[in-house]
Order: structure tokens, then C-alpha cells, then sequence
């Protein structure tokens, strides 16, 4: 298994954002996490890629605890964030090169591959400018690629096709497919229903921090005898709207957005 | 994870940042006129006395020509002399500018307005009192709104003073005939008074040092706040957190990065001060730089401390202003410590600024070697070491929140 999570929980303060969440992703395959605003996607997240530590419960990713070996995890995995993990101020090769000396690559090497993934995401007549005066297509194709760098075997993105352009979505699809070669497993958060209906092999819908079910998209279709996933999404988790008291949030999460 | 590594990486974070803040132009333009209009404010606040002056080195004032007022209610010839004089020795030493004035009330009004800063006045007798033999006093009364002004002026006019009847004694005695000495008669034992430190100190020479330390410690502590919340508001810092790098050092290469910054600027301000406004450097730079770069480390805790309890920018940048505000005038930069309350100096000593300003200022003005600031040393080490270790602990868990 590449990520099994066990009981996983994160509570802030006495709301639940995850709750008990217990899953298991294939080596090799792309899953889908769906689930409305503010379902616990991005807080999941962040605990598998050991940014945030659980209130309850532990995950291994890649085989390893993110507990008590997560420099292992952080080895393993790549992370396209909500937020872009790029500064403005400097260019492509600037960016990517500071990055992958963090992974402790230098010299021929980390440049091959810098030029390598500038130019998989087409952006090597750009590659000198500071990434600020980029457009946000541009911007999120490198913003993926900067997550490859050391090659992870398992890549998390999160809603990585955001307020992108029709061109820049169909790009970054394809690319999301493309990079499932060599059997990596990719673990995508989205609540764009055709989107995780393209790409994953296998869904799973999350609400309220808990994971209702999971299985192929097909499957999801015919159990609940509905023609789309949009369908299945609103008839599990409702169709009312998200305003629910627990999202005033305390201020100090403001940093975080 | 062996030391070269740890050592690599953060040589790697620390550079970024540093490449990061050079891309920024506008920012890097405004980095350097800070050290350089502040000097200047501060030099032309406290300007040296030139050597074009007869009396340069005698007389200084810290405050520059400081407007004061006779009223002359004597009416007799040497109260008319007296006041004469007294205006010459004013405008030839550039301590006062003087003002003439018809009645104590309308200078007393001017006073209270703030126009006036002292009043000189040459009481009614005078005349008669220094013809007949007797001490004729004069009167001077001073605003003591700002009592080191106040303090300086008297001290300032009764040097004036002084000269004035000193002179008026000599020509007394000398109309004794007998060709006796006057000074030996009107002062058998002579005090002069040779400045301890080598050439023309000026006042600046010792405001200097404790600019730079000041201005190098706001920066660092506004520099790291910035950079640090805005990591975290950009989401760039997830990024650093999820390679495999160890937490601290992340910490570590800020405060690197920051104390780069920070001795950048001390040194532009020390050249601005040395071009400028000459002062002059006795000590050992070695020891210089040693000193500035405790001063920026004493602070780096504190700074990521606040900032990491803050969660985000506006938040941290005002609650710097906190400890901003108090530090520059308690730790005797600005202001003499002596002249605090005594639990205000409490305050202002356990701050570590008023550590590194005095340890610069030794090694600046006094030449002093190591062991001299030896106790300035310890306390900004010590400093360092404990605000650091409770530092990277709470930032390290702010930002696994
Ligand atoms: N640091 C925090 N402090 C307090 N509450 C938080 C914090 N982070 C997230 N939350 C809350 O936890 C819940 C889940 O948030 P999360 O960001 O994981 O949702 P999401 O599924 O990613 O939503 P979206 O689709 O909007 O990105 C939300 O109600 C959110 O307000
Ligand atoms: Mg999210």
C-alpha cells in the first residue's frame, strides 16, 4: 500500500476536521479525494505529507510512519500544495534549484533536471523571469514540476487545476496522467466531479472529516443507479450549501489561507 | 543526518533569502537609505563643534545654539558691559543665540511658548553691588521641561560666566599695580581639563555606536518577522517543510540570513558617521564585527518568538512595535540610563541593546580589547543561546499546528 492511514484525526479546538479516517491507496493508482468546502481534503493532506501533526491516529505513506520516520516520508512523497510553493521574486531556475538542493542534489545533476522538468512543462523560453509576472497557468505548471524533482514515488496535489484557464486545466490533466508512468500513485483532492471521474482509478468521498465511501467511478454510478459522479456526490453528501456554524473559524488559522 | 549536510543546507535557505531580499530593489533601496537618513537625523541632531571655532573642544553643546534671553533690570554701566559681553562670548563659543529682552515677564511668556530656553537676567544693584566691592549675582532661569537641556545650559552660561568675571577680577587686580600674577591670585590652584579620549570628541562619537547597535536590532527584528510570516502567508514554507531538512534549520538560515543583513546596514551607518560626521573608530573592527553579530543574534529569539506566536504578518509587526518603542529610549542609545527611575533601568538593562551598544561603544570611542567588554560578551552569548533554544521549539510547533 502507498498510504494507509489509521484512525487518522485533527481537531482545532473542539471542531473535528478529520475524524477517524481510516483508508488505503494502492502503489501505482490515481485516487480521487472529493468532497465539498471544507470537507477535511486540504487538513488530510497535510497530515500524510507531515506538515500537520494528527490529534489522534498515525498514517504510513510510502511504508513508512509519518510519525516516527517522517523524513523517510518526506523522501518519498512530492507535494503540489493548495498554495503555490514558489517565490515570486525569483526565476524558474532559481526556484527549482533551491528546491532540489534541499533534496540533496547539486551540481550536473540537479541542473539536467531542472532543465529537463522546465522544458516538460514547457516554460524554457520564461525560465529567466521572476515567476510573479507569470500567469496563473504558467505559474501551476511549474509549481507541479517543482514537486518532482527528486523523482517521489507518491505525489499529492491539491486541487491543482484551481482557477486555471480551459487550455492550462487540459494541460495539467494530461500531465497528472502522464505522470503516473513508472508507477508512481498519485493522491488528487478535488471537487470537480469530471475531473476526478478523468483521471482517478479510484474515488473516495469525504464530508464533515469522514470518509463515506470509496471505490471506482463506475462502481459509485451503478450502486447508486445515478448517470454522473456529480449525481452520487450531491445524493451522499447532501445538496445543501456549507455555511455551517463551525466554519467561523479562530483568527490565527487566517495565516494558513 | 551528518553535520556537512545540516551545515549545506542551511548555507542553501540562507542564500536564498538573501537572493530573495536582492531581487527585491525597492526593498534593498530603502535598506540602505535607512542606516544613512537616520544617521544623518541623528548627526545633524548632534552636531560636533568645527575647529573653525576658537573655543572647538572647550565648549560643545549637544543641542546646537540654544535661543536664551537677557533682561537687564540693572540700568548701571557694568550691567550694560556685563550683557554686552556675555552675548559676544555667546555667539563666539555657538552655545546661545541671545535675545534681548525688556521685562522678565514678556521673557517668561516666550518661555513658557517654548521660543526661549533660558533667561539670563542681570538683576537691579548690579552695578552697585560690583562697584562697592561685594559679589554681584546674576540669575539664570532655565526650562525644565527637559531637564539634560536644562542641566547643559546652566552649566554652559556658568562657564561664560565665569570667563566674564575672570576677567573683570584680572583687571581689578592689575589696577592693584605691584605686577602681581592675577591668575595666581585668583586661582592659586588651576584645574584643566584634558578629554580622555584622543582628538575632538564630539557627542556624535558617542551616539554613533549606539545607533548602529540600535538600528541593526530593529532591522533584524522587523527583517525576521517579515520574511518568516510571509513564508508562511505564501505557502513557501510548506515547501521547505516537506523536504526532508530538519526544522531548526530553517530557523537557523534566517537568522543567518537576517545577521548578513544586519551588519550590511551597521556598516553602512558607520561609514555615513565616519564621512559625515567624523567620527572616528579606535578600537579593533575584528571586535566590531564580533559584537554586531551577537547584537543581531541576542535578538534573532525574541523576533522569531513573537512571530511565531503572532501566526501572521500585521500581527507580529505590531507586536515588535511593543518592544520596539521602549528599547530604543531605555537602553541608553538616546537617553542616558542614569537618568531613568531605577526600575526603568531595570528594564532597559535586561535588554540585550544596551549590552551591545555599550560594548560598541567601548570598542569604538575607548579602544577597548575583549576582556574589557568581556561582561557585554557573556550577557549577549547567554542571551543568544537561551532566547534561540526556546525559539526553535515554539516556531517548530507553530508550524505543525
Ligand atoms: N488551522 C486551522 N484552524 C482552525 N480550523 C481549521 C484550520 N484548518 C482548517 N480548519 C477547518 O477545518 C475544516 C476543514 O478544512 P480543510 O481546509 O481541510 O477543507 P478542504 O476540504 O480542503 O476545503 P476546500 O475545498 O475549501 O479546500 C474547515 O472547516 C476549516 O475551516
Ligand atoms: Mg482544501
Amino acid at each position: 500500500m502507498a498510504v494507509e492511514a489509521f484512525g487518522l484525526t485533527k481537531r482545532f479546538g473542539n471542531f473535528t476536521a478529520v475524524d477517524h479516517v481510516d483508508l488505503s491507496i494502492r502503489e501505482g493508482e490515481i485516487f480521487g479525494l472529493l468532497g465539498p468546502n471544507g470537507a477535511g481534503k486540504t487538513t488530510l493532506v497535510r497530515m500524510l505529507t507531515t506538515l500537520m501533526r494528527p490529534t489522534e491516529g498515525t498514517a504510513k505513506v510510502g511504508g513508512y510512519d509519518i510519525l516516527r520516520e517522517p523524513d523517510e516520508v518526506r523522501k518519498a512523497i512530492g507535494l503540489v500544495a493548495e498554495k503555490l510553493i514558489l517565490y515570486p521574486r525569483l526565476n524558474a531556475v532559481e526556484n527549482l534549484m533551491f528546491f532540489g538542493r534541499l533534496y540533496g542534489m547539486e551540481g550536473e545533476e540537479l541542473r539536467r533536471k531542472v532543465d529537463e522538468l522546465i522544458e516538460m512543462v514547457r516554460l524554457e523560453g520564461f525560465k529567466d523571469f521572476p515567476i510573479g509576472g507569470y500567469s496563473s497557468g504558467m505559474r501551476q505548471r511549474l509549481n507541479i514540476v517543482r514537486a518532482l524533482l527528486h523523482d517521489p514515488r507518491i505525489l499529492f496535489l491539491d486541487e491543482p487545476t484551481a482557477m486555471l484557464d480551459p487550455q492550462s486545466i487540459r494541460f495539467v490533466r494530461d500531465l497528472i496522467k502522464d505522470l503516473r508512468k513508472g508507477g508512481r500513485t498519485i493522491i488528487l483532492t478535488t471537487h470537480i466531479m469530471e475531473e476526478a471521474e478523468e483521471l482517478s482509478d479510484r474515488v473516495g468521498i469525504i464530508d464533515h472529516g469522514r470518509i463515506l465511501v470509496v471505490d471506482t467511478p463506475e462502481g459509485l454510478k451503478s450502486k447508486l443507479g445515478v448517470s454522473n459522479l456529480l449525481e452520487v456526490f450531491l445524493e451522499l453528501t447532501g445538496r445543501d450549501l456549507r455555511d455551517r456554524a463551525e466554519n467561523r473559524i479562530p483568527i490565527r488559522a487566517v495565516g494558513r489561507m | 543526518m551528518g553535520f556537512k549536510r545540516i551545515a549545506y543546507v542551511t548555507m542553501v535557505m540562507a542564500h536564498k533569502d538573501l537572493l530573495d531580499f536582492w531581487k527585491a530593489k525597492m526593498l534593498v533601496v530603502a535598506f540602505t537609505l535607512f542606516p544613512i537618513v537616520m544617521m544623518a537625523i541623528f548627526g545633524y541632531m548632534f552636531p560636533s563643534i568645527t575647529s573653525a571655532n576658537p573655543y572647538a573642544g572647550k565648549f560643545s553643546s549637544p543641542y546646537g545654539r540654544l535661543p536664551i534671553a537677557i533682561v537687564n533690570e540693572d540700568g548701571g554701566r557694568a550691567g550694560e558691559e556685563i550683557a554686552d559681553r556675555f552675548a559676544q562670548l555667546a555667539s563666539s563659543t555657538g552655545l546661545f543665540e541671545v535675545r534681548d529682552f525688556a521685562s522678565l515677564e514678556a521673557a517668561k511668556e516666550r518661555m513658557t511658548e517654548g521660543k526661549l530656553k533660558g533667561v539670563l537676567v542681570i538683576p537691579q544693584g548690579f552695578t552697585e553691588s560690583l562697584s562697592s566691592g561685594r559679589q554681584a549675582i546674576l540669575t539664570i532661569i532655565v526650562d525644565d521641561t527637559n531637564p539634560q537641556a536644562a542641566s547643559s545650559i546652566f552649566g554652559q552660561a556658568s562657564s561664560l560666566v565665569r570667563i566674564i568675571s575672570e576677567g573683570v577680577a584680572a583687571s581689578r587686580i592689575s589696577g592693584l599695580g605691584a605686577g602681581a600674577d592675577p591668575m595666581a591670585l585668583l586661582e592659586p590652584i588651576g584645574l584643566e581639563r584634558r578629554p580622555f579620549v584622543r582628538g575632538s570628541a564630539t557627542t556624535f562619537q558617542f551616539l554613533a555606536p549606539g545607533f548602529m547597535a540600535l538600528t541593526v536590532t530593529l532591522g533584524t527584528l522587523s527583517g525576521l518577522a517579515a520574511t518568516i510570516s510571509r513564508e508562511k502567508e505564501q505557502g513557501t514554507l510548506d515547501g521547505i517543510m516537506v523536504s526532508p531538512v530538519p526544522r531548526y534549520t530553517v530557523v537557523v538560515s534566517k537568522v543567518l540570513a537576517q545577521t548578513v543583513r544586519g551588519m550590511i546596514q551597521s556598516f553602512i551607518i558607520l561609514a555615513v558617521s565616519m564621512l559625515f560626521f567624523g567620527v572616528r573608530v579606535y578600537g579593533s573592527p575584528l571586535l566590531m564585527v564580533l559584537t554586531m553579530f551577537l547584537a543581531v543574534l541576542s535578538f534573532s529569539g525574541i523576533g522569531i518568538i513573537i512571530t511565531a506566536i503572532s501566526g501572521e504578518q500585521e500581527t507580529a509587526m505590531t507586536s515588535l512595535m511593543l518592544i520596539n518603542m521602549p528599547m530604543t529610549f531605555l537602553s541608553n542609545v538616546v537617553f542616558p540610563i542614569e537618568q531613568l527611575p531605577w526600575w526603568l533601568q531595570v528594564v532597559g538593562k535586561s535588554l540585550p541593546l544596551y549590552y551591545s551598544a555599550d560594548a560598541l561603544r567601548k570598542i569604538i570611542v575607548l579602544n577597548a580589547q575583549i576582556h574589557h567588554i568581556a561582561p557585554d560578551l557573556i550577557v549577549l552569548a547567554l542571551y543568544s543561546l537561551l532566547t534561540l533554544s526556546a525559539a526553535i521549539p515554539i516556531f517548530v510547533r507553530s508550524v505543525s499546528r
